[in-house]
Order: structure tokens, then sequence, then C-alpha cells
């Protein structure tokens, strides 16, 4: 019981925060590894991977890596202030895209094609995020405007619902069973109060598989 | 093979994060005196389930299926297997055993280890569920994604943010504007410019043009781009020699 009760006053101690932080980031950043090896397994919405894809295929890096740092620069400075740090623009996309889109654009390929470098970085990273948080909270009360970021995620949301829409008609162009596959099931999807998009991409997918050789 | 290699990473993978994420979940109910890590949303979502096991099972499980999606079609998990499945999951496991929220999901200690547990499974699932989909499958999802994708970065991306600065007020839209133009020009992209505008506006409408963190942020961005554009041979187009 007295353990047990010291873990857990360990973990809501503000020390541990960095640690919280940089274990996370280690995943995420493994995560991205993941995905530039296997092509599956990172953290992130379609949209914001499909920017990583960009600089992947063709090299141009600059989406990926501009979109990400933002979110990472607002949420850095937010976190402090309002007691929780958003793990999406933050972590998920600027530790999980941003840094290696950059890292990855200035030939820096190490540290994402390997494992265990991979899971080493996020954690130095995330420690290194996580410590900032803490050091901002004890020296400035009053900072940088958060009302910022919820423009940003606003707009974020809107910018992913026009995926699916768009996916739909990629489908169709691609095809006619690719096309019909991906109308039906996005409306399915839809029916059932979920995002188009799974639905778009699972729908030409299938039809794609039975009807195009 | 490979598919064993997947599982391997993707169980280490989902355990440390799982831990860290609902360590962090169980914090931000004791924001802001701690610092919390996760999401207003998830918060929100959380305390809406209000301390039923069946609500925040489905709750999760629903996401895990879009999840399963996306994963499937793009090899992502997308964000809400950090924000949502797993916080979800791990406080239904941990309300089975005890009804009271306090003990529970308000715990770190008691929702690190239901949620390192939940993560293995869950992103192990999810990667491996991704890499028995046959190739050309694949392919064909790639192929249609990809031209979606080019359009959504450009041009829709940008001028859905920019909508949205123009929306915020005349400060931040201006900088949002005039931002986003230099963005596109230096980078071929508006969307960090005019992101970077509504931070700016932003803090400059509610501290004024004088305060230390609109100086700071100002100096910052300028620096930022003027970075970036010498790296990109921005200057060198002009004819400038630097």
């Amino acid at each position: 019981m007295e353990s047990k009760k010291n873990i857990n006053s360990l973990l809501m101690s503000e020390m541990i925060f960095p640690l919280i932080v940089g274990v996370a980031c280690a995943a995420i950043f493994a995560g991205t590894h993941m995905y530039v090896v296997y092509h599956t397994g990172a953290f992130n919405e379609i949209f914001v991977i499909q920017m990583l894809d960009k600089g992947l295929k063709g090299g141009d890096f600059t989406a990926a890596a501009g979109f990400s740092l933002s979110f990472l620069l607002a949420r850095v400075l937010e976190g402090p202030l309002v007691g929780i740090l958003d793990i999406g623009g933050a972590l998920l996309t600027g530790v999980g895209i941003g840094i290696p889109a950059i890292m990855l654009a200035s030939g820096i390929n190490a540290p994402v094609m390997s494992f265990p470098l991979a899971l080493l970085t996020g954690l130095v990273i995330g420690i290194a995020i996580g410590g900032l948080i803490i050091i901002i909270r004890k020296l400035v009360p009053n900072g940088i405007a958060s009302g910022g970021t919820g423009i940003m995620m606003g707009a974020g949301n809107a910018t992913g619902r026009y995926l699916g829409p768009l996916i739909i008609l990629s489908a169709i162009e691609y095809g006619i069973p690719t096309g019909i596959g991906a109308f039906i099931g996005g409306a399915i999807f839809y029916k059932f109060d979920r995002p188009i998009v799974g639905g778009a991409i699972l729908g030409a997918m299938i039809a794609g598989g039975l009807f195009i050789k | 093979m490979k598919v064993l290699i997947i599982v391997f990473k993707s169980i280490i993978i989902g355990f440390l994060l799982g831990g860290a994420v609902s360590a962090g979940a169980a914090r931000m109910f004791h924001a802001p005196e701690t610092q919390g890590l996760g999401a207003f949303r998830t918060l929100g979502e959380l305390n809406a389930c209000n301390g039923d096991p069946v609500a925040h099972f489905s709750f999760g499980f629903g996401f895990l299926l879009n999840s399963a999606a996306a994963t499937v079609g793009a090899g992502a998990l997308t964000q809400d297997v950090v924000h949502r499945v797993i916080p979800n999951f791990a406080t239904a496991i941990l309300l089975l055993r005890n009804k009271k929220i306090e003990e529970t999901l308000y715990n770190p200690s008691k929702m690190a280890l239901a949620g390192a547990v939940v993560g293995a499974v869950v992103v192990t699932f999810l990667n491996t569920l991704s890499a028995i989909v046959p190739h050309n499958l694949a392919e064909i999802a790639a192929k249609i994604l990809t031209p979606a994708s080019n359009l959504m970065i450009n041009p829709v991306m940008p001028v859905i943010f920019w909508l949205a600065a123009l929306d915020a007020g005349k400060t931040t839209g201006t900088w949002a504007t005039v931002l986003g133009g230099f963005s596109h020009m230096v980078s071929g992209n508006a969307t960090p410019g005019v992101v970077l505008g509504i931070l700016v506006g932003q803090t400059v409408e509610e501290n004024g043009y004088k305060s230390k963190p609109s100086i700071g942020l100002i100096l910052i961005v300028v620096i930022m781009f003027i970075a970036i554009a010498y790296f990109r041979g921005f200057f060198k187009k002009l004819g400038l020699n630097f």
C-alpha cells in the first residue's frame, strides 16, 4: 500500500512530467519510424501523414515541417498557461511529423530509420519539451495568447473534413469501381455518424480489390 | 518474419505510449495546479462518460473502428488512438473493478498501468491489420489518396486557415495575409505563414504591439522567415548576392 501511494505521488509530481512527455514522444517518434519503414504505425490523421508522404516520396518536406512546427510552437506556448499540454498538436504532430520532417529534409536519416535510435531521439526531445513547459510555468505567469490555438484547431478540423469528399472525387477519377466503392462507403459511414474518410478509403479499396486486376 | 518484427515493435510502442498518455490524462483532472498531458476534448469526453464502464468502452470502440479504417487505408493510426481509444478503454477496465472515479480515472499510476496494456494491444492490432492487407490494394489506396491530399495541402488547407484568420479580426487577418503570402513565396505553401500570422495577430490583439510577448513573437517569426528564405535560396532568386 505504501509503495503504491509513493508511485502515485511520483507520477503526480512536477518533475516527472518531462519523463512522461519523454516516454510518450519516444513511442510517437518510433511510430513515425514504423510508418517510414513499414508504411503503417504513424500516430496522426491521414491528412497530416500525407504531408509527410509528400516529403518521403518527392523530397519536399516543407508542408510537413511548416505545418507541424507551427502547431508545436503554439501548443508549447499554450500548455503551461492552461495546465494541459495538448498531445495532438505538440507531440503527435510537432514531434511525430514535424521533427522527423526536418531531420529527413536535412539528410539526417538515422534517428528515423533505426528503431532504438527513434525511441531514444523521441525520449530526449520529449524530456526537453516537458522540461521547457515546467520552466515556462515557473517563469512566465502570463504570456502569449491562446486564442490563436482555438482558431488553428477549428481550421485544422475543417481541413480534415475536406479530405473525405476529395478522396471520393479522386477515387472516381481513378476508376469506376473504386469510385462507386468510395461514394457508397463514404455514404454508409456517414449514415452511421463516422467520418467519411474511412468509408471512402475502405469502399474504394474493397471495390478495387474485387473488380480491378 | 516482417510481421513478427512489426508485432514486436508495436507492443513496445503501444506499451510506452499507452502508459504515458493515460498517466497524462489522469493528471489532466488535477490541472492547472498540476501540469497535465492530453487534450481538452479528451477531458470533456471522459467526463461525459460519467464513470460508466460501458459508455467508456463503447466510445473507445467506436473510434477504434475509425482508426482501423484509416490504418488499413493509409497506415495512419489517427490521433484518436491517443485521444479517445486508449484513455477510454483504460478507464473502462479500471472502472470494472472499482466504481470510484477518484480512485481510478484520477489516479495516474493505475491509469498508466491499464493504459500501457491497452496501448500494447491496440497498437499491435492496428499495425498488424495494416500489414496483412495485400500490396496491390495498398497501392490502389495510395494512387487515390495522393491526388486528394495534394489538393488538400495546396490550395485547400491554406485557404481554410486564411478564411479562419480573416474571420478572427482585422489584426489577425492582416498578419495572416502578409505572412501567408510571404510563406508561399519562399516555400511554396502558405499554411505555415497563415498559422504564424494567426498566432502573432491574436497575441498582438490581446497584448498590444508594445508588450513583451508580442515583440518576442514577431522577432522570432521574422528571424524564422529570413532563415527559411535564405536556406531556400530565395534571396539568390531575387538577384541578391547572399
